[in-house]
């Protein structure tokens, strides 16, 4: 009897280790088929359901809480997906690793526009992993070797490049009253991971130095 | 520039990005063909416990082990599944960072040199308890397990 295929493409989706399992119906599932969730510790044997992703219609559910220990790192998840007639299709996902499987989103940054400089101050990106004194952990905690990269355009044929571990920089010796675009990059070296640009359009202010003399 | 310390044991012109890159390209096939999920060579109690100073005598048997009875039995499938350059780039660099980690005799401790060869074997045990086609994968598809210890020695 043909095994019929309710369930495809199970994988973990993750950003700033807020893992998402996702997955997509079949050729032969329905409106009514529906879906429950199990995941486990890589090496561990037991597969846990997943409360709150059981019997579920939709086709995501989120994982992060089970699956951000720092000390375990590798798991796995598995759909079962049943049809309204009780017939079955089970499909696991591919060896997730937390710290290599998460992509990085852009960086939190202010940009503040001064008279002949314009100063970058990157914000701390929390994510929900917890440390060991139950302190929620940066990525800077968890990547030791995070940098940032700042660009900024200042014309067409140049710009200027700042790099550092440090949370501020300033970019000196601008024109006044001019604009601007910088691009702030988060980079982990020993992962390869990069984020998306955050991108800012800044103008420097007016010199109103000579004004009254 | 970028170098491993281990313990007593320093070694320069291995890079992890490199090491890392080789393995991605092994990965999702290797580890798709590994169904044995409640079962992991390099375990985590294994891995923790290892102390600074017997990390050296425990990678060097660790690698040894991989270029001998991992990477050299698994070259035929590699080159099956298109594999062969990013498991040759694995090789060399473990052949690079095992023959550059000597213990200088002065440093030569024996209890500690023991102690890492009780934790190795566990590992080894473990391997060798599997099925041989299905041990060779699994230890293939953990070598991201042992990059990941071995960044914390780094730097």
């Amino acid at each position: 009897e043909d095994k019929p295929n309710l369930l495809q493409h199970v994988r973990f989706q993750s950003w700033n280790f807020e893992n998402i399992l996702t997955w997509e119906s079949g050729p032969d599932s329905t409106q009514d088929t529906v879906y429950s969730v199990e995941y486990k510790v890589y090496g561990k044997k037991p597969w846990l359901a997943k409360e709150g992703c059981q019997q579920i219609t939709r086709q995501s559910c989120n994982l992060t809480a089970e699956t951000s220990n720092l000390t375990e790192l590798y798991y796995y998840a598995q759909v079962t997906a049943t049809s309204p007639g009780g017939q079955t299709t089970k499909k696991r996902s591919t060896r997730f690793n937390l710290l290599q499987d998460t992509a990085i989103k852009q960086p939190d940054v202010t940009c503040v526009p001064k008279v002949s400089s314009v100063q970058v101050v990157i914000h701390p990106t929390f994510t929900p992993i917890r440390g060991q004194d139950g302190r929620p952990q940066t990525l800077q905690d968890i990547f030791q070797d995070l940098l940032y990269r700042l660009q900024l355009q200042v014309n067409h044929t140049y710009a200027m490049h700042l790099e550092g571990k440090q949370k501020e920089y300033e970019f000196f010796g601008l024109t006044p009253d001019t604009e601007f675009l910088g691009n702030v990059v988060i980079f982990i070296p020993n992962w390869y991971k990069k984020s998306a640009p955050y991108v800012c359009r800044v103008k420097t202010l007016p010199d109103r130095t000579w004004t009254y003399s | 520039g970028q170098e491993f310390q281990f313990g007593f044991c320093h070694v320069q012109g291995v890079k992890l990005q490199v090491l890392r890159k080789a393995f991605g390209t092994l990965r999702d096939t290797v580890q798709a063909q590994d169904n044995t999920t409640s079962v992991r060579l390099l375990r985590k109690e294994i891995l923790q416990n290892i102390s600074d100073a017997e990390s050296c005598y425990f990678i060097r048997a660790l690698l040894k082990f991989y270029l001998k009875a991992v990477f050299r039995n698994y070259y035929r499938q590699a080159s099956e599944l298109r594999l062969r350059r990013a498991l040759s780039t694995l090789t060399n660099n473990f052949l690079a960072l095992a023959s550059a980690l000597q213990p200088r005799e002065e440093d030569k401790v024996f209890s500690l040199a023991e102690s890492a060869r009780r934790r190795f074997l566990q590992v080894q045990g473990a391997f060798q308890q599997l099925d041989v086609e299905a041990a060779l994968i699994k230890a293939i598809g953990e070598v991201d397990i042992l990059l990941t210890w071995m960044e914390k020695y780094y730097q």
